[in-house]
């Protein structure tokens, strides 16, 4: 096992990782920002240095800082979190060529997984069910209306280059075809200065369910359960839960057995996520994998009985993971907290937190940073809590996630504390059966 | 320094609900600093955070800078020299070489003060103004953080 874990992060998941060191008797370093000098992850851990400013790019991002703290302290291992430099695959190989163990895979299964066509031809070679499309780039129409026949319409059309969503139209039927074709090519072309299209299904409002997976360097490779992601504003999650309201045990296991056929065929190690998205057929679809700790990983824990993190440090130490202890048991509902106001298109609200109190009791846990009275620096994501409730089933975490939201203060700055309560209320989400869009219509 | 008036500070700090006392008079400089523990209640899974301050003497940090009567005219005309970067503090650029700098030599903008050691790469410090060093902050060997205080100096 490690003597001495730097972490390289802030906010709660520094907190989170600090915890489980503790509780194995790991000495702990953190590192901070200037704007961090009074964050509770600095006092919880053993030791603390300074690594630059404010900004990201000067502090939390900047690998040459971090590694020279982690030299000075004498620290053997370094956890990333997630954000920050957890997916980074140069830094990965920085703390290998200067014998600090990086707490997650290696650069190798960072870079094939982070390049995501890459990580969609190999999870497809390996049959693992990924999105219908085209072979690449598709270069004339006629090319492309039998690519779309082949797969069946709607269809989009999506710029090779591209991103952010320029460059991609939706096709519903074949009149639509030639015109779309060309106008996303233009699009492509000034905005990535690079006309060349793809083609894929379009799923039209899937569900996005992921598999949480760990792997040790024994050969063992295990997943725990999914995750149901699917309250969604622009793309960012809000609400989390386990386990899935809609699916089966069948398309459960077949879903699994798929994640862990995708995890194997790169002898994955360490925590990492396969992203799935769910249509209205319940057909599934590989989106992508992400190869670190999630945010969401406490609604995992909660059901499954096991520490996540303390799984990540045992397969970084060379340990066995344990498989689970039993199956997953009762329902887990997870509300993210961002200093956000809701009213007002959840503006970033920083400040100074002047009345707290955190929601307590049977099945009810809060991870997060924030103390009485601490000022939120605006230099970072505005997550301020995670709470996460458990209950017997679905109907009782929600009815205890609302008891635990009105028992939740804080005050001095505004927070998404009354959107969650509002969500609770809602009969779509009360009934399970939502897809990404709820959020967006919800809104409206 | 008066020890007497040390033990009334520790006193006062002890028994109030500041974490930090600062008192700064002629010649004398004095900061005591107390230790903040976390208290842990409840049962699983959730724990209350609840901050208290623990008055166990031994806790209780003090850093003293006390300045020689001699730098009471130089005043305001000081200039502290941080390190730029997370690394270790050497005086002098190898084990048998000279120092860069001690205190009382006069140095100019450029002038290398120090290293700075991060990933094996020996970063040298310049100075950045023209005066002369009072005091050296940071010990040699040891370790330094972003912005921690290396040099005082005296400006013209």
């Amino acid at each position: 096992m490690f003597n001495k874990i730097l972490i390289a992060n802030r906010g709660e998941i520094a907190l989170r990782i600090i915890r489980t060191c503790k509780e194995l008797g790991v000495k702990t370093v953190a590192v901070y920002s200037e704007a961090d000098r009074d964050s509770l992850h600095v006092t919880f851990a053993d030791e603390a240095v300074c690594i630059g400013p404010p900004p990201s790019k000067d502090s939390y991002l900047k690998i040459s800082s971090i590694i020279s703290a982690a030299h000075i302290t004498g620290a053997d291992a370094i956890h990333p979190g997630y954000g920050f430099l957890a997916e980074n695959a140069h830094f990965s190989e920085i703390c290998a060529e200067t014998g600090i163990k990086f707490i997650g895979p290696s650069p190798e299964m960072i870079q094939g997984m982070g390049d995501k066509a890459n990580a969609k031809e190999t999870m497809r070679r390996n049959g693992v069910p990924v999105i219908p499309g085209s072979d690449g780039v598709v270069t004339t129409p006629q090319e492309g209306i039998d690519i779309a026949k082949e797969i069946g319409f709607p269809v989009i059309i999506k710029a090779s280059a591209g991103g952010g969503g320029k460059g991609m139209r939706v096709v519903w039927n074949e009149s639509e075809f030639l015109n779309a074709f060309q106008t996303a090519g233009n699009e492509a072309e000034s905005f990535f200065s690079n006309p060349a299209v793809y083609i894929e299904k379009y799923i039209e409002n899937p569900r996005h369910i992921e598999i949480q997976l760990m792997g040790d360097r024994h050969g063992n490779i295990y997943q725990y359960g999914e995750r149901d992601c699917s309250v969604q504003r622009r793309h960012q999650k809000l609400i989390e839960e386990s386990p899935c309201a809609v699916i089966d045990d069948i398309m459960r296991d077949k879903m699994g057995e798929a994640a862990l056929l995708g995890a194997k065929s790169i002898n994955y190690e360490g925590a990492g996520t396969i992203e799935f998205l769910l249509d209205k057929h319940k057909k599934f679809y590989f989106m992508e994998m992400n190869t670190r700790i999630q945010v969401e990983h406490p609604v995992t824990e909660l059901v499954c009985g096991v520490d996540l993190i303390r799984q990540q440090i045992n397969a970084a130490a060379g340990d066995r993971i344990d498989i689970l202890p039993r199956k997953p048991f009762g329902h887990a509902i997870e509300f993210r907290i961002n200093a956000e106001d809701p009213d007002q298109n959840f503006r970033p609200s920083p400040g100074k937190i002047q009345s707290l109190h955190f929601p307590g009791g049977f099945g009810v846990r809060v991870d997060s940073h924030i103390y009485n009275p601490y000022t939120i620096p605006p230099y970072y994501d505005s997550l301020v809590a995670k709470l996460i409730v458990w209950g017997i089933d679905r109907e009782h975490a929600i009815a205890r996630g609302k008891r635990a939201l009105e028992e939740f203060v804080i005050e001095g700055i505004k927070t998404t504390i009354p959107f969650h309560l509002k969500v609770l209320e809602d009969e779509k989400f009360k009934s399970g059966n939502f897809d990404t869009s709820f959020l967006d219509n919800f809104l409206k | 320094m008066d020890l007497n008036l040390i033990k009334k500070l520790v006193r006062i700090l002890d028994t109030s609900g500041l974490t930090d006392l600062e008192v700064e008079e002629s010649g004398f400089k004095i900061k005591i600093a107390k230790k903040v523990k976390t208290v842990s209640v409840n049962s699983q899974p959730q724990i209350s955070q609840s901050v208290s301050p623990d008055p166990d003497l031994s806790d209780i940090n003090i850093k003293i800078n006390s300045k020689s009567e001699s730098d009471e005219e130089a005043g305001k005309n000081q200039h502290v020299i941080n390190s730029p970067i997370v690394g270790t503090f050497y005086r002098a650029p190898s084990p048998d070489a000279d120092d860069y700098v001690k205190v009382g030599d006069v140095v100019s903008q450029g002038s290398v003060l120090c290293i700075v050691e991060a990933m094996k790469l020996m970063n040298e410090i310049e100075c950045d103004v023209n005066g002369k060093i009072i005091k050296i902050l940071a010990e040699n060997g040891k370790p330094v953080e972003y912005n921690q205080p290396l040099f005082l100096i005296q400006t013209n």
